[in-house]
């Protein structure tokens, strides 16, 4: 009775937000929680359910599993697309999408780590993926180590396959003594080793904080044969011997084939078949995600005793994949410009865009917007655990700092090596103008490269659907 | 001025880099570098060898539990007495939350488990649950006797009390400061300077990273040298904005 009424009231709650034309992602679901707390269990029973959990590319992830699974055209998905992915977003989503038919319906759920803690148990998913795990927003999660051990408490809770970063140490562990319903994607160690010799990184005047140096069991710094980004790599610790386990799903990339900007041409090797997969979202980290991807849907299709050959099915879906929310879309301008948003969240995240924006040769303008509300972290002290220093000689010429902390973001730019006559500024509610401007100077042919967190990303993105007419995320 | 040289010496970057802590190194290294200082930043981790004569900033910032734990024993036993007699002779030392807490006596735990530290300064620190996350407003009487105010953002667990040896290093206007009890912030003790105000605290609050720039390089080359002036432009924006922020998210 409960259980009808928590849904009742979930329904009632969406379709007054959708009146109001609101998103609707969380409040349905925070009412039914109210109403029945085993809401989810229930709603969970016999759903095919993935669950998309890391600190980094979870959005992306889930949202590449989802549109592969469709692209199949032999299962419906229902996700949770907007990054609605606490026990609220992910109870609204079970509650108000009706499947058409529930044995060949997949639910991909990205699942913020500690909700994952929460509710591992009660959506009984059918796979785990775990993305990877850097520094997040400490004032709200407390230690890595913490992190690792609430994913690691979610696991526990139920038998799904887990599918694991095999490059990332602290992922990677959560396979140990889980042996038997691991999976895990990484790179190639062989193309990891050969593009650490043939291109080798830049150096800034200080390395970048890094995470997870030091072995947690024996406390000794892990030895690395070849690293592809970050703590990511071919790491192994002397005294327990501790190694990256090898991937089941593996990356075999050349940097120099694989232009940043013009997205990458790469090969997905399984244990016995090597495939060409074709990026059209660019960056060294989506290599990591689309793999990521092609390993749970090829897992899922095992389980669902596909037919056909999964693997190739699962690669040739990846083909299908465009970007998600705020994840390096593209809108294209007048004047044959172009605008892309790239969300970024934590320290790993800006790494990665910068080391991305440097090296992509339509990047002629880049703004920073940087907010400090409670969703991105109060603290905005992370953007100093980035390294600026050994990207800024490859960014624009024109830079662009606003949020409502834009103070601390100009200081960062300005401190990592960029005069102050590059850097134009203004405050949140006037950052639309500063787009314009940043628009109007960028040249033609060129791309405005927006980095954003996460609210002030929303904010823009508000502003944005008005002023330029994009349309906007949620249908 | 290519002849003036500074090194800063950065205390097990690999495992003390919680919140933005490099953030301070880049503060003095750009402070420096833009005054045409030959500035070069050493890092000194576990096993690597501290000679005082190679050092004339140190700068010791916060781990995480498990990190301080890996470190504990270099630090405390190994670089610990030389340490104690770069603190004594007036190096100059900037030691921020868990840095701050390992150079004091002791660290009381929750469970009553008592934790030894260095003991280079007369402070001691007992955990509480309530941990204090915030952006901080503090005032601090720079060694040349001006008063300024200083922006940070503080997140710690550790109250910390101070022995009659050592002077406190700010005023808190705004923020929880030391122990959320005596209205003080960080500690003092000869050229050492500690506080919990995390990452980004040089780079806004830069006449505190020139004190530490000048009291160096005075110790290095005289008491004649005079730091050249340089603007602080986007560092008075950076600090303007952190503070008229909290006004406005409180309003």
């Amino acid at each position: 009775m409960r259980f009808l009424l928590a849904k009742c009231a979930a329904h009632v709650t969406r379709f007054g937000l959708r009146l109001m034309r609101r998103g609707a992602t969380t409040l349905p679901g925070k009412i039914a929680l109210k109403i029945d707390s085993d809401v989810i269990t229930k709603l969970s029973k016999d759903k095919f359910i993935i669950t998309v959990t890391g600190t980094n590319g979870k959005t992306t992830t889930s949202h590449m599993i989802s549109e592969m699974i469709t692209s199949l055209n032999e299962y419906e998905v229902i996700n949770n697309i907007s990054g609605a992915n606490l026990a609220s977003g992910i109870a609204t989503t079970l509650i108000c999408n009706k499947p058409k038919n529930i044995s060949k319906t997949i639910y991909v759920l990205e699942t913020d780590e500690a909700a994952f803690a929460k509710i591992a148990g009660s959506l009984q998913p059918k796979l785990s993926v775990v993305t990877n795990l850097f520094r997040d927003q400490l004032d709200r999660y407390g230690e890595l180590t913490h992190t690792r051990d609430l994913i690691a408490s979610g696991i526990d809770k139920n038998k799904a396959r887990i599918i694991l970063n095999s490059d990332d140490s602290l992922v990677a562990s959560l396979g140990k003594g889980r042996e038997d319903r691991s999976v895990f994607f990484g790179m190639d160690k062989e193309s990891m080793r050969y593009n650490n010799e043939t291109y080798p990184s830049g150096k800034g005047v200080l390395k970048a904080s890094s995470d997870a140096v030091y072995c947690p069991n024996c406390q000794t710094k892990y030895e690395y044969k070849s690293r592809s980004f970050s703590h990511l790599g071919d790491f192994y610790c002397p005294t327990c011997g501790f190694s990256n386990p090898g991937a089941d799903y593996r990356i075999i990339y050349d940097l120099k084939e694989s232009p940043s900007n013009e997205g990458y041409i790469f090969k997905i090797a399984n244990e016995n078949q090597e495939k060409i997969v074709s990026l059209v979202i660019p960056g060294m980290h989506n290599l990591y995600n689309t793999c990521a991807a092609v390993a749970c849907v090829r897992e899922m299709l095992k389980l669902k005793n596909y037919p056909h050959d999964s693997f190739g099915e699962a690669i040739k879906a990846s083909s299908c994949v465009k970007p998600a929310f705020g994840r390096m879309e593209k809108i294209t301008l007048p004047g044959f410009k172009k605008l892309c948003i790239l969300l970024v969240k934590n320290p790993a995240g800006l790494d990665r865009s910068l080391s991305f924006v440097s090296e992509a040769s339509d990047a002629k303008a880049l703004m920073f917007l940087l907010n400090s509300n409670t969703a991105d972290g109060k603290d905005v002290s992370w953007i100093w655990d980035v390294d600026f220093e050994s990207k800024v000689s490859g960014l624009p010429n024109n830079i662009y700092v606003s949020g409502e902390r834009y103070g601390d973001m100009l200081l960062r730019v300005n401190y990592s090596g960029v005069e102050e006559s590059r850097i134009k500024y203004a405050p949140m509610d006037k950052a639309v103008e500063l787009l314009k401007q940043a628009i109007d100077e960028c040249e033609e042919g060129g791309c405005v490269y927006v980095l954003p967190n996460y609210t002030s990303m929303l904010d823009l993105r508000g502003k944005l659907v008005k002023e330029l007419d994009i349309k906007d995320f949620w249908k | 001025m290519s002849e003036i040289k500074l090194t800063i010496g950065h205390f097990y970057p690999d495992l003390l880099n919680l919140y933005g802590d490099r953030g301070n190194v880049l503060a003095l290294y750009t402070r420096a570098k833009r005054r045409g200082i030959d500035v070069e930043i050493k890092e000194i981790s576990i096993g690597d060898e501290l000679n005082p004569a190679d050092i004339d900033i140190a700068f010791i910032g916060g781990g995480q539990d498990n990190e301080q734990n890996i470190l504990k024993d270099d630090f405390v036993k190994v670089k610990g007495p030389i340490i104690k007699d770069m603190i004594e002779s007036g190096k100059v030392f900037l030691c921020i939350c868990g840095g701050y807490q390992m150079l004091g006596k002791y660290y009381l735990e929750h469970d009553g488990n008592k934790l030894d530290c260095l003991g280079a300064i007369d402070v001691y620190t007992e955990a509480k649950k309530e941990r204090f996350i915030q952006d901080t407003i503090y005032e601090v009487e720079l060694t040349s006797g001006q008063v300024v105010k200083a922006v940070g953002f503080e997140n710690h667990s550790g109250r910390t009390y101070l022995g009659s040896s050592v002077k406190p290093f700010m005023k808190v206007v705004r923020g929880a400061g030391n122990n959320g009890e005596d209205g003080y912030e960080g500690a003092h003790y000869k050229n050492t300077f500690c506080t919990y105000s995390h990452g980004s605290f040089l780079p806004k609050n830069p006449l505190i990273t020139d004190m530490l720039l000048s009291l160096a390089l005075k110790q290095k080359y005289g008491d004649t040298y005079e730091l050249p002036v340089l603007s602080t432009k986007f560092e008075d924006i950076a600090k303007e904005q952190a503070m008229t922020y909290l006004d406005t998210k409180e309003a």
